[in-house]
C-alpha cells in the first residue's frame, strides 16, 4: 500500500480532547464563581505566595486601624479632660485675682476659698477620669491615680507610676499615648492641686494672695503645655489614619492584580470551550459509525 | 499438459487459502476493540510450479502464514511514556490533595498568623484589657490548631500513599506472574513453529500494564523475555517471576523489598509507584519539615518575648506556647498554647499592670528574620510557593506526557489498529477470489463430466 495508513481508532484522541476542553471550561466556571484565578497555589505558585504577603500585610494595615480607631476615643476622652482642667484653673486664677483685692473683707475671701476648694475636687476628679474603665492619667498603673490627702501639702497622694505606653500604628511607627498623672498634675514646673491648695491657703490667711496667684498661673501654663502633647497624637493619628487607608487601597488594588479573575477573558474562554464541546461531541457521535461494511449490505 | 484434476486442485486450493485469508479478517474483525491487539495480515504465496518437458504450470496459491504487525520499537516507547505518565499521574493526585491545605482561606496558617498579629496590635491600644487579652490566646491557640490539622491532613495523606504503595506492589507481582506464565506459552508455540500473535499482544498489554505501576527494562532472549527495574532488580525472567514484598519500616511507612531481600524503595522513580513513593518520602517528609520550622520558630519567639515581659499581675511571662520538641520534628502536630489565663500574657515591661511595652516584643516577631533567615509570613509564603510550583509543574509535565503518549498510541493504532474499512475491503476481494475459484470448480467439474460423457458414449455406441 502506498499511502499512509491512519489510527482507525480515533475515539480515544476524541475523549481527550473532550476531556481538556471540559477542564477548560471548569477551570472559566471556578474562576468567574469564586472572582479569583488563583483557587489553589498551583494555579499560579508566585501569585498565591504574594497572595500571602499581601494577606498579612492588608490584615496589618485593618489592625493598625483599628487601634486608632479605639485610640481616638481615649485620646479625644484626655483631650478633652486637659480642656476642662485648663478652664477650671482659668476660673481660679480669675478668683485669686478677685481674692487679691485688698477691699474684700475676710468673710468674702473665705467665700473665695471655698469655691476654689471646690474646683480642686473637680480637678481631683478630672485627674481621675477613666476610659473604657481604664484610669487614664495614671501611668502605666491601673489603680486610681489621684487621692485626697490632707498630709500631703499639695492634698493629693498620687498613686499611679510614670510610665507611658506606645502603639504601633505603622510598621515602622509608634505613637506615645499618655502622659503619666504625676507628670501633668503635679510636675516640678507647674503643680496643679499645689498651687490650688497654695492660693486656698493664701486666702484664709490674707497672706501673699498675689504669689500665690502667679503659682496657679504658672500651672495654667504648664497643663495649656502638657494638653498639647495629646492635640499632636491625635493629629499623628489622623494623619496615619489616611496614610493607611490609602495603603489599604493600594494593597487591595495589588491584591486584585494578583488574584482577580478577568471576567471578560473568563468568560469569553467559556464560551469558546461550550462551542468546542458541543462541536467534539457532534463529531464523536457521528464518528466510527459508518464504515465500508454499511455500504456492503 | 496439465491434467483437470490438477486444475481443479489449484481452484480448491485456492479456495482454501482464500477462506484462511477471510478467517484473519475475521479475526480482526472481532478483535476491534481488544486492547492491545495487533491486526494480522494473511502472507498468500505462490505454491511451488510443476515442470512439463518445455512448459512450467503454477499450481496455485498457499497461505504461507498469519503476521501480526506491530513494531517492537514504539511499543517500548509507549512502555517507557507509560512509565513516566504513570509516575507524573499518581503523583500530581497524591499532590493535588497536599496542596488544597496551603490555599489561602480563613483557616491556614497564613491567616491564623495575620489573626495572632492583629489581636497582639488590639492588645496594645488597652494592655489590661482582660478580652483583648482573651483574644490573643484564640488567636494563638487558632493558629496552633492550623499547624496541628495541616500537619495531621499531611501525615494522613502519607499512610494513604502508603496503602497505595501496597496496593500497587501486589498488583505488579500478579502482573509480573501473568507475563512469567504467557513467557511459557510463547516460548512452547515458537518451539513447535507456531504463530503466538495473540500471546503475544497480550504480554505487550501486560508489560504495558506493568510499566505504569513501576520502571520496567526489557531485555529479549532465546528463553522470552526478561524484565527488570532499571536498575537492575529481577522481576521476570522466561517463565520464572520474582515477587516483591512490602515491610513497614519502625516508622510504619511501607518499604519495597526485591525477592533477595534488598530494600528497593528509593530506587523505583517511574510508573505510579515512582510518584507515590517520591509524594510519600520526598515532597511531604520536605512540607512537613518545613511546617515544623515554621512552628518551632514562631514558638520559641513567642515564649522568647512572653518571657522578657510581666503579666498582668506583675509575675515575670512564662511561655506562651507549650516549647517545641528539640529537633523541630513533630513542632507543628504537636504546636499548643501553653496557658489558658488570659492574665499570663506578659504584655507590660517594668510589671505594672497597664504597660504595654513589652507587646512591641510580640509584634516584632512578624518582621524579624527569625525563621530560616526569613520572616513567618516570607517563609510561609515559600511554603505556598513551593507546593503549588512542583504541582504546576508536574501537571505540564502530565500534560505534555498524556500528548506524546497519545501520539505514540496513534502511531502504534496506524500500524497495528484494525481499520474496518480496510477489512471490509479484504473480505470484499477474498471473497470475490473464493467465487472466482469456485466458478473454475464448477468448470472443471463440467469439463470432466463432458470427459466422463465421452467415454459413455463410446461404449454405448
Amino acid at each position: 500500500m502506498s499511502s499512509i495508513r491512519v489510527n482507525p481508532y480515533v475515539l480515544p484522541d476524541l475523549l481527550a480532547d473532550l476531556n481538556n476542553t471540559q477542564q477548560q471550561a471548569d477551570t472559566a466556571s471556578l474562576q468567574m464563581s469564586t472572582g479569583s484565578r488563583i483557587n489553589q497555589p498551583s494555579d499560579d505558585p508566585a501569585g498565591a505566595a504574594e497572595m500571602v504577603a499581601n494577606n498579612a500585610q492588608s490584615s496589618q494595615a485593618d489592625s493598625f486601624l483599628r487601634s486608632i480607631n479605639s485610640l481616638n476615643g481615649l485620646l479625644q476622652t484626655a483631650d478633652s479632660t486637659m480642656n476642662n482642667v485648663v478652664t477650671a484653673l482659668n476660673r481660679a486664677i480669675s478668683l485669686g485675682t478677685e481674692g487679691a483685692n485688698g477691699t474684700l473683707s475676710d468673710d468674702d475671701r473665705t467665700d473665695v476659698a471655698n469655691e476654689l476648694s471646690g474646683i480642686q475636687q473637680q480637678l481631683l476628679s478630672l485627674a481621675n477620669t477613666s476610659y473604657q474603665g481604664e484610669f487614664i492619667f495614671a501611668g502605666t498603673a491601673t489603680v486610681q491615680p489621684f487621692v485626697a490627702d490632707s498630709s500631703n501639702p499639695s492634698g493629693v497622694t498620687y498613686n499611679g507610676n510614670n510610665g507611658a505606653n506606645s502603639v504601633q500604628v505603622g510598621e515602622d511607627y509608634s505613637v506615645q499615648i499618655n502622659l503619666p498623672g504625676s507628670q501633668v498634675f503635679t510636675g516640678t514646673s507647674g503643680n496643679v492641686f499645689q498651687s490650688i491648695n497654695d492660693l486656698i491657703n493664701a486666702l484664709k490667711t490674707n497672706n501673699n494672695i498675689g504669689s500665690a496667684v502667679t503659682e496657679v498661673s504658672n500651672a495654667y501654663n504648664y497643663v495649656t503645655g502638657q494638653r498639647v502633647f495629646y492635640g499632636n497624637a491625635l493629629n499623628q493619628l489622623q494623619a496615619q489614619q489616611n496614610f493607611l487607608n490609602s495603603d489599604t487601597l493600594d494593597l487591595a488594588t495589588a491584591a486584585n492584580s494578583i488574584s482577580a479573575t478577568d471576567m471578560a477573558q473568563a468568560a469569553t474562554t467559556f464560551s469558546q470551550a461550550e462551542i468546542a464541546m458541543n462541536a467534539e461531541l457532534d463529531g464523536i457521535s457521528r464518528i466510527s459509525q459508518v464504515s465500508l461494511f454499511d455500504y456492503l449490505k | 499438459m496439465s491434467s483437470l484434476l490438477a486444475t481443479m486442485y489449484v481452484a480448491t486450493g485456492a479456495m482454501a487459502t482464500d477462506q484462511g485469508a477471510l478467517e484473519v479478517t475475521s479475526n480482526n474483525v472481532a478483535n476491534v476493540n481488544t486492547p492491545g491487539y495487533s491486526r494480522e495480515i494473511p502472507t498468500l504465496e505462490e505454491s511451488p510450479p510443476v515442470v512439463l518437458g518445455n512448459l512450467t504450470y503454477g499450481t496455485g496459491v498457499q497461505l504461507a502464514n498469519v503476521q501480526s504487525v506491530r513494531d517492537p520499537i514504539l511499543q517500548l516507547r509507549i512502555q517507557q511514556e507509560t512509565g513516566d505518565q504513570g509516575q507524573l499521574n499518581s503523583y500530581v493526585t497524591a499532590m493535588n490533595q497536599a496542596q488544597t491545605l496551603f490555599t489561602t482561606g480563613t483557616n491556614d496558617i497564613g491567616t491564623e498568623m495575620s489573626n495572632l498579629f492583629s489581636s497582639i496590635s488590639q492588645l496594645s491600644t488597652d494592655p489590661s484589657n482582660l478580652s483583648l487579652r482573651q483574644a490573643v490566646l484564640t488567636a494563638a491557640s487558632n493558629l496552633a490548631t492550623s499547624f496541628n490539622n495541616t500537619a495531621s491532613n499531611l501525615v494522613a495523606q502519607r499512610s494513604n500513599l502508603d496503602l497505595n504503595v501496597v496496593q500497587s506492589v501486589q498488583q505488579v507481582n500478579t502482573l509480573t506472574q501473568q507475563i512469567a506464565t504467557l513467557n511459557g506459552q510463547i516460548t512452547a508455540l515458537q518451539n513447535v513453529g507456531q504463530d503466538p500473535s495473540a500471546f503475544i499482544d497480550q504480554r505487550d498489554n501486560l508489560i504495558n500494564q506493568l510499566s505504569g505501576l513501576i520502571d520496567v527494562s526489557e531485555i529479549k532472549s532465546d528463553s522470552g523475555i526478561t524484565l527488570t527495574t532499571s536498575r537492575g532488580t529481577a522481576l521476570v525472567t522466561g517463565t520464572q517471576s520474582y515477587a516483591l514484598s512490602t515491610q513497614p519500616d519502625a516508622s510504619g511507612v511501607q518499604h519495597i523489598f526485591s525477592q533477595q531481600g534488598t530494600d528497593i524503595t528509593s530506587q523505583i522513580n517511574s510508573g505510579a509507584l515512582g510518584g507515590l513513593i517520591q509524594a510519600r518520602d520526598q515532597t511531604i517528609p520536605g512540607l512537613l519539615n518545613g511546617l515544623n520550622t515554621l512552628a518551632s520558630g514562631l514558638a520559641n519567639a513567642f515564649n522568647a518575648a512572653n518571657t522578657a515581659g510581666f503579666d498582668l499581675n506583675g509575675n515575670k511571662g512564662g511561655n506562651l506556647f507549650t516549647p517545641p520538641p528539640a529537633g523541630v520534628t513533630g513542632a507543628a502536630a504537636n504546636m499548643s498554647v501553653a496557658i489558658t489565663d488570659p492574665s499570663l500574657i506578659a504584655a507590660s515591661s517594668d510589671g505594672s499592670a497597664g504597660s504595654n511595652g513589652n507587646v512591641a516584643n510580640f509584634s516584632a516577631i512578624q518582621n524579624q528574620t527569625t525563621i530560616s533567615g526569613e520572616t513567618p509570613t516570607d517563609y510561609y509564603g515559600n511554603l505556598v510557593f513551593t507546593v503549588g510550583n512542583d504541582v504546576s509543574n508536574s501537571t505540564a509535565e502530565l500534560q505534555s506526557s498524556q500528548l506524546v503518549l497519545q501520539q505514540l498510541q496513534d502511531q502504534r493504532g496506524s500500524i497495528s489498529g484494525v481499520s474496518l474499512d480496510e477489512e471490509a475491503a479484504n473480505m470484499t476481494q477474498y471473497q470475490q477470489a473464493y467465487d472466482a475459484a469456485a466458478q473454475v470448480v464448477v468448470a472443471v467439474n463440467q469439463m470432466l463430466e463432458t470427459v466422463v460423457n465421452m467415454g459413455a458414449t463410446a461404449v454405448s455406441s
